[in-house]
């Protein structure tokens, strides 16, 4: 096969979803649902195939480099802008666009599309999470993130009659865009000191310089912006609002993916500029990153324990998951790595699966209330085993994907000497699993006394055209099922750790992508085979699931549990009470949280 | 160590710091929209001063300033266009959003807006 035509494929995968939301969008008041879904679900097969095949194409051959308009570089200097896919940029990529698949095909059937414009936008998401995924260029991967924001707010609001829905939209509007320019400030200071955009050739000039403040205010700088979208501690206040309201399928993409993405960010920018200087002291931004992985895992666990709306519930759950592969990340280590792509995909598939069920019991009941749904979940009994499941599963109990990734996360950390940070981690991913169990089995058997927060139960408007289903429509059925069996088989399948693993290893190579980019030649894969699951971690997995069944009980009979033994609820008050709703808030908390870290890695790192 | 250098800085985190302050302070959604923009600012001011050249031209060649005499970066000044763009757009849905809000609510005030409450 030609490589010329190889090298095309990665323009494309990002072309063919703009393309199609541009034809698309004319016609959106009289273009009939049929249509809109069938462009739309060619368009995002069409993306899953091809960046399936750069997935394969690139791990057997080494990172494929694409240069916009033919713009090669000169005697090893970057003139125009690169898609340069790797393995894990070609997963990722292939991840989003099986996401939105899933999406597009929730939306077949009874939901409001508002025209088509649901359809439009989901392509415009597509395209934007695709380019900044295969991206090799720093500028243009902030314009992709800044097309994902916009995107996102108008996706948020998609329920425009309602006010809660717009407020939502605008505190991700508000926080999101100054997590970007924060971005554009440590990119702007970079370009400065390096007088390049383009991530390889930045590692190479960088690598000849020494760490001066400019160099560690632009880490601080890009870390912070990135976290904003990823959800850290403490930039998360943004997503349970907009999770609260959005409709379900753009929720199992901001959860799915969109989160994680801002964290491969700043693992890729690490990785591809910074390592060069920073790697000495690795140590210093470990800590920061393990430091703010553990709060914020802790935070949303909790926060997540202490909610009984569905969706929250769910967003505090991915806060917390946050917290887990920002912890792993700042390992800076090819397993870690590994370990934390293999956790977004599991986690991904899982909490989709979650959400599209929620979305499920908010279309047939018109609640996401904890409460009112009580006893209801017997009327969709497909829907409400598939929650119960997906919360099992996210307790990462064997076989489902989870606990492969959670075993080689724990072997990366006993390998660092962390055991006890694994041991945190699993308590945390059992509240998280507690709390969806909880709610499943409230809802499914109607047992136990749901928390009374002195919130009085409300309804809700469903998303469907119509008043409310009478039954579950067979598409969101088949979503989460079809979801929760790819997180068995990633679980399952031996050669899906391996390639990952292998992936890894070429993602944290600077050495190998400078050279693919700047050079021209790309290096095939290493080969690993690491153990995959060990007795120890199928042990701890095991026990992390049954206390979280345990943690659900405790929830549901918590009326019949002594009162020594209850923890103290002013702690959930004075949390609760920090996720005000309001942006204003979420703006000086972002403040603090900037200068925290830049206080941290100004003290930490050398001047 | 010259202290005019590090002014332009200084300018940008102090406009963005503004810019925050205003978000954190106000009290109808149409200032919010006004605040990120001033905050916004900040990131045109720290581009095109990284991108100045003492006593150099417009990056337009012409035979008066022929190819190869000084000129400021015009990458940086791409980017800043760029980002105005980006900027223009998230002002565009957020004044959306506030119509929006307005028609519902009646009521711009983000202090009196939830995503919790209806």
């Amino acid at each position: 096969m030609s490589t010329t035509f190889v090298r095309l494929v990665p323009a494309f995968s990002v072309a063919v979803p703009l393309m199609a939301a541009a034809v698309l969008a004319p016609f959106t008041r009289c273009c009939t649902r049929a249509v809109s879904s069938v462009v739309t679900t060619v368009a995002c097969g069409l993306v899953l195939g091809m960046t399936l095949f750069l997935l394969f194409y690139s791990s057997a051959h080494g990172t494929i480099v694409h240069w916009m308009g033919g713009w090669e570089p000169s005697h090893g200097t970057a003139i125009g802008i690169s898609f340069a896919v790797d393995p894990m940029g070609a997963g990722l990529a292939a991840f989003v666009a099986l996401l939105v698949l899933c999406a597009t095909v929730y939306t077949w059937i009874a939901v409001d599309l508002v025209g088509t414009l649901l359809h439009v936008l989901l392509l415009a998401f597509l395209g934007a999470m695709c380019g900044y995924a295969l991206t090799g260029d720093l500028f243009n991967m902030f314009v992709w993130f800044e097309l994902m924001t916009a995107a996102a707010i108008a996706l948020t609001s998609h329920k425009i009659e309602e006010a809660s829905s717009i407020s939502g939209a605008i505190n991700l509007a508000v926080t999101n865009s100054l997590g970007g320019f924060l971005v554009l400030f440590g990119i702007a200071l970079l370009y400065g000191k390096t007088d390049a955009l383009n991530l390889a050739q930045i590692g190479e000039a960088l690598a000849k310089q020494p760490i001066d403040a400019a160099l560690t205010a632009s880490f601080a700088l890009i870390v912070c912006g990135y976290f904003v979208k990823g959800a850290v501690a403490p930039f998360h206040f943004w997503l349970d609002d907009a999770h609260a309201v959005a409709p379900t399928p753009v929720c199992l993409l901001f959860s799915g993916i969109m989160v994680q993405l801002a964290l491969y960010g700043v693992a890729r920018i690490y990785f591809g500029a910074f390592a060069a200087s920073f790697a000495p002291h690795v140590c210093a931004i470990g800590g920061l990153f393990l430091g703010v992985g553990i709060a914020t895992a802790l935070l949303g666990a909790l926060m997540a324990y202490a909610q009984r709306h569905l969706k929250r519930l769910l967003a505090f759950s991915t806060v917390s998951h946050s917290g887990m592969f920002v912890a792993a990340i700042g390992l800076f280590q090819p397993g870690a790595i590994a370990a934390t792509a293999l956790f977004i995909a599991a986690h991904g598939l899982v909490k989709s699966a979650l959400f599209v069920c929620a979305g499920t019991y908010l279309n047939r009941f018109r609640s996401l209330d904890e409460c009112v749904l009580g006893g209801r979940g017997r009327e969709a009994p497909a829907n409400s085993a598939m929650f119960l499941i997906g919360g099992v599963a996210l307790a990462a109990c064997p076989p489902f994907a989870i606990s492969v990734a959670k075993a080689a996360f724990d072997r990366a950390m006993d390998a660092r000497g962390l055991a006890a940070v694994s041991l945190l981690m699993a308590l945390v991913s059992a509240i998280d699993a507690g709390a969806v169990l909880r709610s499943g089995l409230h809802i499914t058997f109607g047992i136990g006394n749901a928390q009374d927060t002195g919130i009085s139960p409300r309804e809700e408007e469903p998303e469907t055209i119509g008043d409310h289903l009478e039954s579950t429509p067979w598409t969101m059925l088949a979503v989460p099922a079809a979801l929760l069996a790819l997180a068995l088989w990633l679980g399952v399948d031996e050669r899906i750790w391996h390639g990952i693993e292998r992936a890894g290893a070429v993602f944290v190579d600077r050495h190998s992508y400078v050279g693919a980019v700047l050079g021209g030649h790309s290096l095939p894969l290493p080969d690993a085979s690491g153990p995959k699951q060990t007795a120890v971690s199928l042990t701890l997995n095991l026990s992390a699931t049954a206390l979280a069944i345990a943690i659900a009980l405790a929830g549901l009979f918590r009326h019949r549990i002594p009162r020594q033994l209850k923890v103290a609820s002013r702690p959930f008050a004075f949390l609760r009470n920090l996720h005000s709703g309001k942006f204003a808030d979420y703006v000086a908390y972002l403040m603090v949280g900037v200068a925290a870290y830049g206080c941290w890695l100004v003290v930490a790192l050398p001047r | 160590m010259n202290v005019l250098a590090y002014l332009p800085y200084a300018v940008s985190f102090w406009i963005f710091a503004m810019g925050c302050y205003g978000l954190v302070r106000c009290r109808n959604l149409i200032a919010a929209v006004l605040a990120l923009a001033v905050a916004q600012s900040s990131t045109y001011v720290l581009l095109l001063s990284i991108g100045f050249h003492k006593q150099a031209g417009a990056p337009i060649f012409s035979p008066t300033n022929p190819v190869g005499s000084p000129a400021v970066d015009p990458i940086v000044q791409a980017l800043t266009l760029t980002d105005i763009v980006v900027g223009a757009t998230v002002s565009a849905l957020i004044l959306a959003l506030s119509i929006q809000i307005h028609r519902r609510t009646s009521c711009i005030d983000p202090e009196r807006l939830s995503p919790m409450s209806e």
